[in-house]
């Protein structure tokens, strides 16, 4: 936070935007990285908890301590929850009104804010309707574990690079529920009256058909001759929505490789411009490697490039 | 040490390596062989002796090369410990020690398993790796993308025990033989994702969707795992390109090809592996752009 804006807050809201810059994270420094590493090493212990809590004998030895952990928890997670929607308020520096409410609506409705209201809210319905069915808050519990996909960037980067290629995918998936509609009704029609134990209807049938798809084989044999044909046909196309899944997976991850060294390259450029690579030029080019996730190998193929292709024109 | 490393290609270099290689490959036929209860009482002799010199052979390896490494780098770059010490602390230096070692403590501590002795000497076929360098290639390509490698383990660990929680509540109570607690529905989860459909038939309707689409998250962690790879590799493949390219620029730029550049450009060639053709095509390329 530059000192400009840091004038124009007043106390609380200096420590407002700390907070924020704390819990944020998108700038790191000391006391964000232990935060990031205590509430990562929670989550991790509670799901640990949840996990070993299932083992019956072990349960009946440490309830009592399972039941102190869980409370702790919640209330960590509690305060965390609390400090992120007051904090988020300052999230945009301005003094606009319902500049503060933006910020936190964002928050609170973001895939995070979600989970973290999720995962610790249920525990205190428990305090006041003590009758309610234990197994369902165990499930919310459980969502506790997606905390942690904030703290993993290259998640981020998946998820970035199989959005880019969301055409194939969705071409994909439409190929799979075209051919599962009609697959599954053709089996129904040919098999049916066959082998009705089996394909009594059409959804029965939809269950064979995402069997052989995932495991190569629906445990049901044809009787008839077309039966044994789709069903053929089932598994070949089992195989072509794998290869093709591949496929689309690897052209994201290439293509999203190429557009970072390119983009890359281009600030490589930049700075090599002037000819002269100062301090803190150097330090941008270090942080954006460390964003990308590159490897010094290919930093220096680059740069080499760069270097190569300056040289004739010299 | 150059004999050893084979950096330069030497006559001699290459036919220590020739030998080196074939040890490992009779030890571990012998090491295999020996596993059979018949041929082990007919040869025991035998594949005693042989033990005896392949570990005899692997140690005069073994100590020869710390012995060399140490005029790796010469004096005022850190003297010859250092190379030893890259030698004896890297993958190699230390399948080396634990292939050949072994056979000694079995001399000072006669009681010791003889079972983990015999899986470490299997460790012997590693040392053969080392001439591998297409093996070496995919761990680099590998390792340049193991931020993707890491999300894809993290994703992976997330889906099981999600899907194997919710199996646990799902059917805990039907089938307690099975899904009684959650470790035990971990393995059915690791079954269902790796193997496709699970070694044990859901009974509820819960339990039926929460399978498939395990199931299905299978085949998409396969597709994902499959991706990043084939991905890992035309990546690195366009960076030799990208490299062997930049150098032939430089060569061809002034006009004259000495033999000394040729000379470099052909083992350029040979270390990235690329094809002639591919060669030709980027000549062919340059020339283009200089008659334009």
């Amino acid at each position: 936070m530059n000192e400009a804006t840091a004038q124009s807050l007043g106390p609380l809201g200096r420590i407002q935007r700390r907070v924020f810059e704390v819990l944020d994270g998108a700038v790191m420094d000391r006391t964000s990285k232990i935060v990031e590493i205590f509430i990562a090493s929670l989550v991790v212990a509670n799901v640990v908890a949840i996990i070993l809590e299932s083992v019956q004998s072990l349960h009946d030895q440490y309830e009592q301590f399972f039941h102190v952990f869980d409370t702790f928890s919640v209330i960590v997670f509690s305060i965390e929850y609390v400090l992120r929607v007051w904090s988020y308020g300052r999230k945009y520096l301005g003094t606009e009104p319902g500049l503060a409410w933006k910020g936190r609506k964002e928050y609170l409705f973001s895939m995070f804010g979600l989970v973290d209201f999720f995962s610790t809210v249920p525990f205190y319905l428990q305090l006041f309707m003590p009758g309610a069915d234990l197994r369902v808050l165990r499930m919310f519990r459980l969502l506790r574990i997606f905390k942690l996909s904030r703290y993993n960037s290259a998640m981020d980067d998946m998820f970035e690079a199989i959005k880019s290629e969301r055409d194939s995918f969705s071409s994909a998936l439409f190929l799979l529920l075209i051919s599962c509609l009609l697959f599954s009704s053709l089996i129904y029609i040919i098999e049916g009256h066959d082998q009705p134990e089996v394909f009594p209807s059409i959804p029965a049938a939809m269950h064979w058909f995402v069997l052989t798809i995932i495991s190569g084989w629906g445990n049901v044999d044809p009787v008839t001759y077309f039966g044994v044909a789709l069903v053929v046909a089932t598994q070949i196309l089992a195989i072509a929505l794998a290869a093709i899944l591949t496929g689309v997976v690897a052209t994201a991850y290439t293509a999203q490789v190429q557009r970072r060294e390119s983009l890359y390259e281009m600030e490589v450029r930049e700075v090599l411009a002037d000819g002269v690579v100062s301090e803190e030029e150097k330090q941008k080019l270090k942080t954006l490697q460390a964003k990308f996730g590159m490897s010094d190998e290919q930093v220096e193929a680059i740069a080499r490039q760069v270097e190569t292709e300056k040289k004739p024109r010299d | 040490m150059e004999v050893l490393d084979g950096s330069p290609k030497h006559a001699i270099s290459r036919y220590v390596e020739w030998l080196i290689t074939i040890v490992v490959l009779v030890n571990c036929s012998a090491v295999i062989l020996d596993s059979i209860p018949e041929v082990h009482a007919d040869y025991k002799d035998f594949f005693h002796e042989l033990e005896f010199w392949s570990v005899m052979f692997f140690t005069l390896e073994y100590v020869l090369r710390v012995w060399s490494l140490g005029v790796k780098f010469a004096a005022n770059e850190g003297g010859a410990w250092k190379g030893r010490k890259g030698y004896i602390f890297s993958p190699f230096g230390l399948i080396d020690f634990f292939a050949t070692m072994p056979f000694y403590m079995h001399v000072f501590f006669p009681t010791l398993d003889l079972r983990i002795l015999r899986v470490l000497r299997l460790l012997r076929i590693l040392k053969l790796s080392k001439y591998n360098t297409a093996l070496q290639d995919l761990f680099t390509a590998v390792n340049s993308e193991r931020r993707a490698f890491g999300s894809a383990a993290f994703l992976l660990v997330i889906a099981t025990i999600v899907s194997a929680s919710l199996m646990h509540f799902a059917e805990g109570h039907e089938q307690p033989q099975h899904f009684g607690s959650i470790p035990h529905s971990i393995y059915w989860a690791i079954v269902t994702i790796t193997a496709g459909y699970g070694n044990v038939e859901p009974v509820t309707k819960a339990g039926e969707i929460i399978a498939l689409l395990t199931g299905f998250l299978g085949v998409c962690m396969a597709a994902i795992m499959t991706g990043i790879v084939a991905s890992a590799f035309s990546n690195q493949m366009s960076r030799k390109k990208a490299a062997y390219q930049s150098q032939l620029r430089q060569v061809l730029s002034d006009g004259v090809v000495t033999d000394a550049e040729r000379e470099s450009l052909r083992r350029l060639q040979q270390q990235f592996r690329l094809s002639d053709a591919q060669v030709q095509a980027m000549i062919d390329e340059h020339n283009a752009e200089q008659a334009s």
